[in-house]
């Protein structure tokens, strides 16, 4: 008799537990579809005489590299989760691709932007630039690139009209991270300013080392940026908490400057000079400062900033 | 512990402790390692003509066939060049040209026809023969091969700092994304795999127009290309980039007026050499043969 209480409970519950997955991942998916309805919206169908062709691809992270083969890894190593890719067409003209990207969080839309970011601002979206044919902007969740296949004055205005007009379409906007908040205004080259979460970006921008002796991981937050003059880099992570800083502190320390773990601050063997500190939860390094003052003078300059910040946000780190 | 052993720091290239390949990538200049007795040098041939591409961007088939011949003879020391691919191929062989088919900057027919016909002169059969990129792991003359030629354009990449030698096995592996991590770092274990281990005999480094420069993910733009004109021919492929490598930094200092280290610093060519012992990367040990015109040369 128990046993078969037992076993009508059993059945009852998985086919309760069935029921609910298979109802999440309806909700999911046309959550998921309505979603790309939306993104779809922010493009036109028309630009000068260049008309969309009616198929759009979209992958997400597990088809981005049939896509954008190796250099898919710079958008996963950030929260994306699709792109939606529109080809525009119009007869003996360069076709225009437009790639919408869906990084998930303003912070990280803002982060695959300044990846490659070396070029002037161009006034669109929240951030932009033009480069090579290609015009790259930032708004909200979304990451957007066009480019013509080739460059033409026709083309080229296309271009940005369409940047125009999807920026315009996409009404939300999103903050920078805050982190950037902290980076002292003086002397920093805008253009050179990085936002990332991984050991891979930081070495893609900066090499440190070939082990992730920072201990980066997709959770923290990183903004590496270069000073003038001096050409210093500026390194700040922000963990999970204060053990885990701690954590990734010791470890830079060992492997980076081991002669001089108490002070934190050496010369290296091109003549420069690092110097690294903890502070709650962030690990601040500078690299490449041209003396022991000007490292000392940059790290008090981004305490100075990170204190005044941080109290203002009421937070306590 | 076991980590931290293997940890390569930035300094560590300063010092010049570890070879001097990396640090070419990341703008750094260590000292000299005066006391260091190498061993046998690992030899590369670079071979340049004024008349491989006209002034309409055409490549002259005729040329590139010359530079071929000149660069192969010079390599193993044969007056011959048919003599010379006699010591890479038996006509028993059965060989896979591994070329590269991305699209804006793809391995010009002329050097993969002129490949072929110097194996097909050694005596392997065509029908023993195939050229093949993306569809290398189904094509069953590269499944069956017995020996592999490696031919590919130099070009900044996205993601591994450089695509040359090395990178070009990639398809060889059923998921790349799997070697990608940390940029591409380990591309060299590859090489090691049983479908290619040791059955590379000649590697083709086509400088006909490199792609120094790359901008956004797409990383094409003619402007960042030059008429080099220059092959380079070798039978390590580490070494072949790692001389690449080499030519990009002279490049991208005579272009932009500064160091410019290549994003991602190409640090796979030197774990291809010091982690997976594919070849050698540090360029004292690889002596590179100039051949033809020298103008413009950069290394």
């Amino acid at each position: 008799m128990k046993h078969q209480f037992l076993s009508r409970y059993v059945v009852t519950s998985v086919f309760v537990i069935t029921i609910c997955i298979a109802t999440i991942s309806v909700c999911s998916t046309i959550k998921e579809s309505e979603k790309s309805m939306h993104m779809r919206e922010f493009v036109p169908n028309e630009i000068y005489g260049w008309r969309a062709l009616g198929e759009v691809e979209i992958y997400d992270r597990k088809t981005i590299f049939d896509y954008i083969d190796g250099a898919g890894e710079i958008y996963l190593a950030y929260g994306f989760r699709k792109v939606m890719v529109f080809r525009f067409i119009k007869a003996s003209d360069p076709t225009i691709l437009v790639e919408l990207f869906d990084m998930g969080s303003p912070e990280d839309a803002f982060g695959v932007f300044s990846h490659a970011r070396e070029g002037e601002e161009q006034g669109i979206g929240q951030g932009s630039e033009y480069r090579g044919g290609l015009l790259c902007f930032w708004k909200g969740n979304f990451f957007v690139c066009i480019f013509s296949e080739r460059e033409t004055p026709a083309a080229k205005k296309a271009v940005f009209d369409l940047a125009e007009k999807i920026a315009e379409k996409i009404e939300v906007t999103g903050a920078k991270p805050k982190l950037l908040d902290y980076l002292p205004a003086e002397g920093l080259l805008n253009q050179s300013v990085r936002y990332f979460h991984l050991h891979a970006s930081l070495n893609y921008h900066y090499f440190v080392a070939s082990q992730n002796i920072l201990k980066l991981n997709q959770q923290t937050e990183a903004v590496l940026a270069r000073y003038q003059p001096g050409g210093g880099f500026l390194l700040c992570v922000r963990y999970q908490n204060s053990r885990r800083a701690k954590e990734a502190f010791d470890s830079f320390l060992g492997a980076y400057i081991p002669e001089e773990k108490e002070s934190g601050i050496a010369q290296t063997e091109n003549g420069k000079w690092v110097a690294a500190k903890l502070e709650r939860v962030f690990v601040m390094v500078i690299f490449d400062a041209p003396t022991k003052a000007y490292a000392q003078a940059l790290m008090e300059a981004f305490e100075d900033k990170l204190s005044e910040s941080t109290s203002e946000e009421g937070r306590s780190l | 512990m076991k980590d931290r052993e293997k940890t390569i720091t930035r300094r560590d290239f300063l010092r010049g402790a570890t070879c001097a390949t990396l640090a070419v990538t990341l703008g750094l200049f260590p000292e000299e390692e005066k006391t260091v007795e190498l061993p046998a040098k690992t030899k590369v041939v670079l071979i340049r003509d004024p008349d491989a591409i006209d002034a309409k961007g055409r490549i002259n088939a005729k040329v590139i066939q010359q530079m071929l011949d000149e660069a192969t003879t010079t390599l193993f020391d044969k007056e011959d060049p048919v003599e010379s691919w006699k010591l890479l191929v038996k006509p028993k062989d059965v060989v896979g040209i591994k070329s590269n088919v991305w699209g804006p900057l793809l391995t010009p027919k002329e050097v993969e026809q002129a490949i072929k016909g110097r194996i097909m002169d050694a005596g392997v059969p065509e029908k023993k023969i195939d050229i093949d990129d993306r569809g290398v792991l189904r094509n069953r003359i590269f499944r069956n091969s017995t020996a592999l030629i490696n031919v590919r354009p130099l070009r900044t990449h996205a993601w591994s700092g450089v695509g040359g030698c090395i990178k070009n096995y990639i398809m060889f592996v059923p998921r790349p994304e799997k070697y990608h991590g940390n940029s591409c770092a380990d591309l060299g274990a590859i090489w090691n795999l049983p479908r290619v281990k040791g059955k590379t005999r000649l590697n083709v480094l086509v400088l006909l127009q490199p792609l120094f420069y790359g901008i956004g993910r797409h990383h094409f733009d003619p402007t960042y290309t030059w008429d080099y004109k220059g092959i380079l021919v070798g039978t390590d492929p580490v070494a072949l980039d790692a001389v690449g490598l080499r030519l990009f930094q002279a490049k991208r200092l005579a272009y932009f007026g500064e160091e410019r280290p290549l994003k991602p610093p190409a640090h796979h060519i030197v774990f291809a050499d010091t982690k997976h012992k594919v070849g050698t990367s540090d360029l004292r040990k690889i002596e590179l043969v100039k051949l033809g015109w020298k103008e413009g040369i950069l290394i």
